[in-house]
């Protein structure tokens, strides 16, 4: 019989949701009862259900609540859900520092999902001390600061998607609107992190297809979100050379169908790349709790916009070699530890 | 031993984040009255005293652009891109702006950015 799970995803942007989604609905398939809670401001707009299925829900917590109010809501839920396992995404002491109080008196299986952390926060919060609550620190595919616990256990990264899910090359650029039979490669920059930084893609995907021209089709992906629907501007014109947003998500879902990958450094847009052998080049977003120049590979980072533009450039150049992929279901091992580790034990 | 080794040097430190050093001190600084180590101990008109104070000068006049490559100034560490210090694009023929940040402003910043651990929700 399958046990009841809560999975703390809270945190801005899209790479905490989605991690524990992978993970959620894995859970979920086999048998497990899951709630995914986040507070994101894109998760009212992203449909996380339908890649859920059955047997998980999501709870999403309003962006703006302050921090006394979230302390509140997780004290709820926890009493509300009763968890035999709590999972924890990336913040040992909660994002609000709230479960650090709370989580030596729990008794249920505790479970850190374990990912880079900026080191002045792990020494001035005294992170070490709230990592000593949990059973189980899964890392999932990248080095963190406690990768050596004893209770530590690495895996292969958490990806939102299946092997079998993602669409064929030829589909990709189909739903991409570039003809399968054009031989062209496709750049894809993809829109994450916040508000901004999605706009900040579509300036980049308009400036990169007036520099490549013809050689490449250039796409702006952006999760569903406030630029949906696309509107005329006010004068009824279309908007000159602006390239438009192609709503996607998941974008693993097309990332066999994209020749070159452009955005910024978060875990998933790095993995999903690295995953599926996508040549990746992309700009390292500042960012409160990781560390983005730390996760991209010297071949991945481009310091400026300019560097990033030139790097492009040169990969459409020649034919654009995708690495093999090296996908293996880090999700699902993550769930077998937990099965074995926290709910046998 | 020394008498200052128990406590350690109070000159401000670091890349990111200024700290105290920490070091052993040997000696006072005889302007500011810090606890100096050997290493931020440097002399300027024959007298001994610490980089921060031989950074700022004798005191008694107005930063002339001169550069001491011996501070610990992190900005000396950026030469091209974002660095906005002397030398820089943005400082070349400009005259010292009363409005610019000083290293008070950078400690009330660091505060700021510290305190906001666990305070911006969306931070993340």
């Amino acid at each position: 019989m399958g046990a009841r799970w809560l999975i703390y995803a809270l945190g801005g942007g899209m790479g905490h949701f989605t991690r524990a989604c992978g993970l959620a609905r894995v859970a979920a398939r086999r048998g497990h009862r899951v709630t995914v809670v986040t507070n994101s401001v894109f998760a009212p707009d992203v449909p996380l259900e339908d890649v859920l299925g059955a047997g998980a829900h999501v709870h999403r917590l309003n962006p703006d609540l302050a921090k006394a109010a979230v302390r509140e809501a997780v004290e709820c839920l926890l009493d509300g859900v009763r968890p035999e396992v709590l999972v924890v995404d990336t913040f040992p002491r909660g994002l609000a520092g709230e479960l650090a109080p709370l989580l030596p008196g729990l008794r249920m299986g505790k479970v850190l999902v374990h990912r880079d952390l900026n080191p002045t926060y792990v020494e001035r919060f005294n992170v070490a001390a709230a990592v000593e609550d949990f059973d189980l620190l899964l890392v999932p595919g990248e080095d963190a600061p406690f990768s050596q616990h004893p209770r530590a256990v690495r895996t292969a990264p958490w990806l939102l998607l299946e092997r079998d899910e993602w669409l064929s090359r030829a589909q990709a650029r189909q739903q991409l609107g570039v003809d399968p039979e054009d031989a062209r490669p496709l750049v894809a920059v993809m829109g994450s992190g916040n508000a901004e930084e999605v706009a900040e893609a579509g300036a980049i995907a308009t400036r990169l297809q007036e520099r490549l021209g013809a050689s490449a089709p250039v796409r702006w992906l952006a999760p569903p979100g406030p630029w949906f629907p696309v509107r005329p501007s006010k004068s009824g014109a279309p908007t000159r050379n602006l390239l438009q947003p192609v709503r996607v998500w998941p974008a693993l879902a097309v990332m066999p169908g994209v020749d070159i990958l452009v955005g910024a450094g978060g875990y998933n847009t790095v993995q999903e790349a690295r995953v599926t052998g996508t040549p990746l080049v992309a700009l390292a977003r500042a960012r409160r709790y990781d560390r983005q120049a730390v996760r991209l590979r010297p071949e991945e980072l481009a310091r400026t916009e300019a560097e990033l533009m030139e790097r492009v450039v040169a990969l459409v150049g020649p034919r654009v070699a995708r690495a093999p992929e090296t996908y293996s279901g880090g999700a699902r091992d993550a769930v077998a530890l937990i099965e074995r580790a926290v709910l046998s034990a | 031993m020394s008498p200052f080794s128990t406590d350690g040097c109070e000159v401000s430190t670091g890349f990111l984040f200024s700290h105290p050093c920490g070091l052993p001190a040997g000696a006072l600084c005889p302007r500011c009255g810090k606890r100096v180590c050997d290493a931020h101990l440097t002399s300027q008109e024959d007298a001994l005293v610490c980089t921060s104070c031989a950074a700022l000068g004798s005191g008694d006049s107005e930063d002339d652009g001169s550069t001491n490559e011996d501070s610990d100034d992190a900005s000396s560490y950026y030469t091209e891109y974002g660095y906005y210090g002397s030398g820089s694009s943005w400082s070349r023929g400009a005259s010292k702006d009363p409005h610019d940040f000083t290293e008070a402003d950078g400690e009330s910043l660091r505060h700021e950015q510290d305190a906001s651990f666990e305070e911006d929700l969306g931070g993340s």
